[in-house]
């Protein structure tokens, strides 16, 4: 089989503690597994070190003029990777968070064109097995329960950042992706113009971090305005693709 | 309508006019925007200028007091105003957005360019 152009979109924000460890791992996985991925960082306009240090060490990155938030930034991966006729492109956290060596993993199903579009997720059977706090687990599950009835597929993982796309989902994100909350609306939206959506079950390093009162409102405000989002999908009529 | 109110309402439009044209001088504000705020002051001005006419329309709809009215119909065109102003914003963020995007894309392969 011959090899398919694969990137690892990689948005960072002061991720200036980690971006190297990720690259590197990225660089000793190819070296190791023989595979061919291509990374590119997207530096949304950090106010560290993030930019010096990709310079520094030649990792090929985008330096955002202005800071966009996770989707212009990730969506900014998704146009370079149209440009350059990428076939896979694949989401990665700069922060550590997902591991390279599930990336195989992800993409297999887009390898084998059984998916248009492949989510690592963290729990795929049960959400009770998830470690988290308990009102992160009712939310997520809401989120879930919402696109079953908008769109009569259950994902599990909804807010998972670690995602494989092909060709033909990379051409429609560049054109159009959403600035806040991208992970559940585009899922979303892909199940309901009918794309294959699989979940592959990967582990995440969780990051740390107590929930404070300002956060559990932000959170508040997350839901709010996900579940809009995911109503207003519901009722928009799509072409059909398939 | 007294005379004091009256002779405030004329000149809160004729700024509002002034201003309107000034900001439209200093090319601050198109034509195109500026056509809201100075139909606005028409119409306070017409309010200030002929109340009776402004009562009896009101009179005529029903209203028990004319300011009742004028406060309404301000209340239902500032609504107006700022929708349109929120699709404005989002259409700016939009193309900030693409601008942002395509000009940093365009920088790295300019840096890509300059390094070969």
């Amino acid at each position: 089989m011959e090899k398919k152009k694969i990137l690892l979109i990689i948005p960072a924000y002061n991720e200036e503690e980690n971006i190297l460890n990720t690259y590197q791992s990225i660089i000793n996985y190819n070296k190791k597994n023989k595979t061919n991925y291509d990374c590119i960082v997207i530096n949304d306009g950090s106010t560290d070190h993030t930019s010096q240090i990709c310079h520094e060490n030649h990792i090929p990155v985008i330096d955002l003029v202005h800071n966009l938030g996770i989707g212009g930034a990730v969506q900014t991966g998704y146009k370079y990777a149209y440009e350059n006729h990428y076939e896979i492109a694949v989401q990665l956290d700069g922060d550590g968070q997902h591991d390279v060596n599930y990336v195989q993993k992800i993409i297999e199903p887009i390898l084998s064109n059984e998916s248009d579009m492949v989510i690592g997720s963290r729990f795929i059977e049960q959400i009770d097995t998830f470690q988290s706090t308990r009102a992160r687990r009712v939310g997520i599950r809401m989120i879930s329960n919402l696109i079953k009835l908008v769109t009569g597929k259950r994902i599990m993982d909804t807010t998972s950042g670690f995602r494989a796309v092909n060709k033909e989902i990379i051409s429609l994100f560049q054109e159009s992706y959403p600035l806040e909350y991208p992970e559940p609306l585009t899922t979303t939206e892909l199940l309901k113009r009918k794309y294959k959506v699989k979940e592959v079950s990967v582990e995440m390093n969780e990051r740390e971090g107590g929930v404070s009162s300002i956060r559990r409102w932000k959170s508040i405000y997350y839901m709010v305005n996900v579940i809009l989002s995911l109503m207003i999908i519901g009722l928009r009529r799509y072409p059909k693709c398939r | 309508m007294p005379l004091s109110l009256r002779i405030f309402v004329i000149t809160f439009a004729c700024l509002l006019t002034l201003i309107t044209i000034r900001m439209l001088v200093k090319q601050k504000i198109p034509a195109k925007y500026s056509l809201i705020w100075l139909t606005i002051s028409i119409i306070i001005l017409l309010v200030g200028a002929v109340p009776n006419f402004v009562t009896s329309i009101s009179k005529i709809l029903g209203f028990e007091v004319m300011s009742n009215m004028i406060i309404g119909i301000i209340l239902v065109l500032m609504v107006f105003i700022t929708m349109a102003l929120t699709v404005m914003i989002a259409n700016q963020k939009k193309k900030t957005t693409l601008l942002i995007q395509e000009l940093s894309i365009l920088q790295k392969k300019v840096e890509d360019l300059e390094k070969k």
